[in-house]
């Protein structure tokens, strides 16, 4: 009978009335200082001042040659410069031409290869192979080659674009559409969808963040092999708006054979802007207006 | 014990000239793994009347979701045959709406009030967008989520979701709604929530529902006839009643009693092993 318990016994009890809290702030408004820290625009823009600031006070400090690293005030008005009196900007639409129209017919590539890779095997055995092989190689190190079949133009630098842009972007669909889960696959079927319909309407859209994501690597593999390949071969595309020869890769390396450094830089900025601008701006709007959205960005 | 036991057939619901709406005749189903042959059903048969709240039970691999499977038209039978209102069954269809347990049947990319469009207009259920708008307000009403109606499904709780999917599938009004576990991943307070509601609907409009759960509990309380299905291959074990059993009498003498006499059916004649594997996965 007075055998001892394990546990302590305590008495129960329950609360009669609990009113209100009254000393806790149970949802206060963020002070200004608050929410300016959490604004990620601001936090990075501060830390490019900084970069800015650094570069500007080391390059007066230290004495370093104008040939070897310009100042920061003098790129930029280098940069002035190039797009009031040297057509900068129209140099920077003929790489754009030349970048969307690669990007465009690669795409559709990648669009039959997927759908053939979606629809076989043998299909997807051709795209598995092709991408292991040529996916390794460097768009650039074809540059010669096309070179060779295409001659010395435009059609030579889309040539290089397309194997930059068609093996991610068919590789990404493909993963996409694989890992498109089994349960809206049978949601599809039960609401009657089949063939292209299905395709259309509950694959793609199922798939959509992986197919974005390809389109984001596919870009920015083209710009980068744009930029490349124009720097050596680039004032071959002279077909030109209102007279301005070349691209902006172009630009950079004539800019450098006429020892005109602040005006490389220049090209340099110009090239990352162009970059910067396609990924946060265009890709980040897409984004917003789906994958985030619907909640179904990949991680 | 493979063979079909017709207890208390004189008090089945079902007056004796309905005819059946469902019937499922003798039906081995087998799929592949990466090394072996599964056989998940064998020679499974059960006839689903009209307003029937059709409960599948039985412990894990038991293949009440393969069974599931076959009746919408995912899987073909190697034996035997699944026939709707007289049709054998064939493809899958919006004569037989799927209501999963996993979350992402809900179309991410949709709203809720789209996602219930959508199935209606894929469907041919409404030719008219207008139309499909009105059904579908109907049922988000009927299922508590008005002004939930333009929200994307990851903003919603998981009985939310669930609640979604299954005013989509009400809102096709199919001929039979098959249920697999759809309350299972929901935590205890929501899914003894949505077990009401789902009785609640029913009363309005006394749909055909055909529900999988490994609950004995859930079983009791969400169906009116449970099928009890013994495991490695599924066979059919035990036919119930349970239209008399719900919320209300949940730990009654005689809720507890039916509770007792399945799971003496379910684990009677097992090892202690696979004892142990059931409640493992279970």
């Amino acid at each position: 009978m007075s055998k001892i318990p394990d546990v302590l016994v305590r008495p129960e009890f329950e609360a009669s009335d609990i009113g209100k809290a009254s000393t806790a702030d149970v949802a206060r408004k963020l002070t200004l200082m608050e929410r300016i820290s959490d604004m990620n625009s601001v936090r990075k823009l501060s830390i490019l001042v900084i970069v800015i600031v650094a570069w500007e006070i080391y390059s007066q400090v230290s004495g370093v040659s104008e040939l070897v690293l310009p100042k920061f005030s003098a790129t930029a008005w280098a940069l002035v410069d190039a797009v009031f009196s040297e057509k900068l900007l129209y140099m920077v639409w003929n790489s754009i031409t030349v970048l969307i129209t690669g990007y465009a017919i690669g795409i559709v590539i990648a669009t039959l290869l997927t759908t053939a890779a979606a629809t076989t095997r043998f299909g997807s055995d051709i795209l598995s192979t092709l991408t292991a092989m040529l996916n390794p190689l460097p768009a650039i190190a074809l540059l010669p080659l096309a070179l060779l079949w295409f001659g010395l133009g435009a059609d030579a630098i889309i040539f290089t674009l397309l194997h930059s842009v068609i093996w991610p972007v068919a590789l990404n669909a493909h993963v996409g559409f694989m890992s498109v889960s089994d349960t809206q696959r049978m949601v599809g079927r039960n609401y009657g969808l089949r063939g292209i319909v299905y395709v259309v309407k509950l694959l793609i859209p199922a798939a959509f963040p992986q197919i974005l994501m390809g389109l984001k690597i596919g870009w920015s593999y083209a710009w980068r092999t744009l930029i490349a390949a124009e720097l050596v071969f680039g004032g071959s595309i002279s077909d030109t708006s209102e007279g301005a020869s070349g691209g902006l890769g172009w630009f950079i390396f004539a800019s450098q054979m006429d020892l005109r450094i602040a005006y490389v830089f220049a090209g340099l900025f110009m090239v990352i802007l162009v970059g910067v601008v396609v990924e946060t701006v265009v890709f980040n709007k897409i984004e917003s207006l789906t994958v985030r959205k619907w909640g179904m960005q990949a991680r | 014990m493979d063979t079909k036991n017709s207890t208390a057939a004189g008090s089945t619901p079902a007056a004796a000239d309905t005819k059946p709406i469902l019937e499922v005749d003798g039906v081995t189903l087998q799929y592949k793994t990466k090394e072996h042959l599964i056989t998940a059903t064998y020679r499974v048969g059960f006839d689903v009347y009209p307003a029937d709240r059709f409960v599948l039970l039985g412990p894990s691999g038991c293949g009440k979701s393969t069974l599931l499977k076959g009746i919408a038209g995912y899987m073909k039978p190697v034996e035997g045959a699944i026939r709707l209102k007289g049709r054998e069954i064939s493809d899958p269809g919006p004569d037989r709406v799927m209501v999963f347990q996993e979350f992402d049947q809900l179309l991410p990319w949709k709203t809720v009030k789209q996602n219930i469009t959508f199935a209606l207009q894929n469907g041919g259920k409404s030719s008219s967008a207008a139309e499909a708008n009105d059904i579908a307000m109907e049922y988000i009403q009927k299922v508590k989520l008005s002004g939930f109606e333009d929200t994307y499904p990851h903003m919603l709780s998981g009985g939310m979701k669930q609640r979604v999917a299954i005013a989509r599938g009400m809102a096709m009004e199919p001929d039979v709604l098959l249920m697999d576990e759809p309350f299972a991943a929901l935590d205890a307070l929501t899914r003894l929530q949505m077990q009401k509601e789902l009785l609640q609907l029913w009363e309005d409009t006394h749909f055909t529902v055909l529900f999988v759960t490994h609950s004995i509990e859930e079983a009791l309380i969400v169906g009116s006839r449970i099928l009890v299905l013994s495991p490695h291959p599924g066979q059919v074990k035990a036919e119930l009643n349970a239209f008399d059993l719900n919320h209300e009498n949940v730990g009654s003498k005689e809720f507890v009693r039916v509770q007792q006499r399945i799971h003496d059916m379910l684990f009677a004649d097992r090892v202690l092993e696979d004892e142990i594997q059931a409640g493992d996965k279970g």
